[in-house]
């Protein structure tokens, strides 16, 4: 774990990842409901015209949130982390807050340790890897 | 430890350091046992300035965090989209500091 990261910094940035994300997935809900592709945010994809590993997460959450599971994992299996994270962060933080304790800050340690062994990490990197080919051949 | 090597290994590494943080790194150092400078000497950092290349080509992928070892706010970049491309962009500012603030962690661990 690094010290650098302090619990109180992690949670910031984890609720502002949070509110950020809930204000994009309300703003394309809103305003782009058939989801086509509206605003680009991606450089990757601005640059190279290529999509990233990532891209087509935002229609994932989309349809994950009307409950079209099969629809989401096509658009990208990404939107399923994204929506466990976005949905359990805020509540783990308010749990830790109310409580006075560390165990979200001390459970993304051990996340970080496992992310770090050897075949985790090139299994993690080889699916990674696997999804952008498939985001390219499904041209997002 | 000498002020001579102290003062040596200070100009060779300043640029892998906050300036801030070398007036206590040198004081820590002087005070600290010769015994320590052989562990100290054979310590690697990161260089900032790589940092901030691979954060200029990779910084939408996260490999930039991954780099200097914080990998759980990798995971969260690569999964973002570089945070929507804006974290991607705060990084290049904030990577080479951040680079340097490890480096100091690794010397804190010896020292």
């Amino acid at each position: 774990m690094s010290s650098t990261l302090s619990s109180r910094k992690l949670y910031t940035i984890l609720l502002i990842a949070c509110a950020t994300g809930y204000f994009w997935i309300f703003y394309n809900y809103a305003y782009n409901p058939g989801y086509q592709e509206g605003v680009n945010t991606c450089i990757i994809k601005q640059v190279t015209s290529i999509p990233c590993p990532s891209c087509g997460t935002t229609r994932a959450v989309l349809t994950l949130f009307n409950l079209q599971l099969l629809e989401s994992l096509y658009w990208n299996p990404i939107g399923l982390i994204i929506v466990g994270i976005m949905v359990f962060a805020p509540i783990w933080i308010a749990i830790d807050l109310i409580l006075k304790k560390d165990s979200l800050y001390l459970f993304y340690g051990k996340i970080e340790r496992f992310f770090r062994i050897r075949w985790v990490a090139i299994i993690s990197i080889i699916l990674i890897l696997a999804n952008w080919i498939w985001n390219i051949q499904k041209g997002l | 430890m000498e002020a001579q090597k102290v003062d040596m290994f200070i100009m060779t590494n300043a640029k892998y350091f906050e300036s801030h943080q070398l007036p206590a790194i040198r004081d820590r150092l002087l005070e600290i046992d010769d015994s320590k400078w052989a562990i100290i000497q054979t310590l690697q950092f990161k260089d900032p300035t790589i940092s901030l290349i691979v954060s200029l080509l990779g910084g939408q992928l996260g490999i930039d965090r991954f780099l200097i070892g914080d990998t759980g706010l990798g995971i969260g970049k690569l999964l973002t989209c570089g945070g929507l491309g804006i974290w991607a962009i705060v990084d290049w500012f904030l990577i080479m500091g951040a680079t340097r603030e490890k480096n100091v962690d690794k010397l804190r661990q010896v020292i």
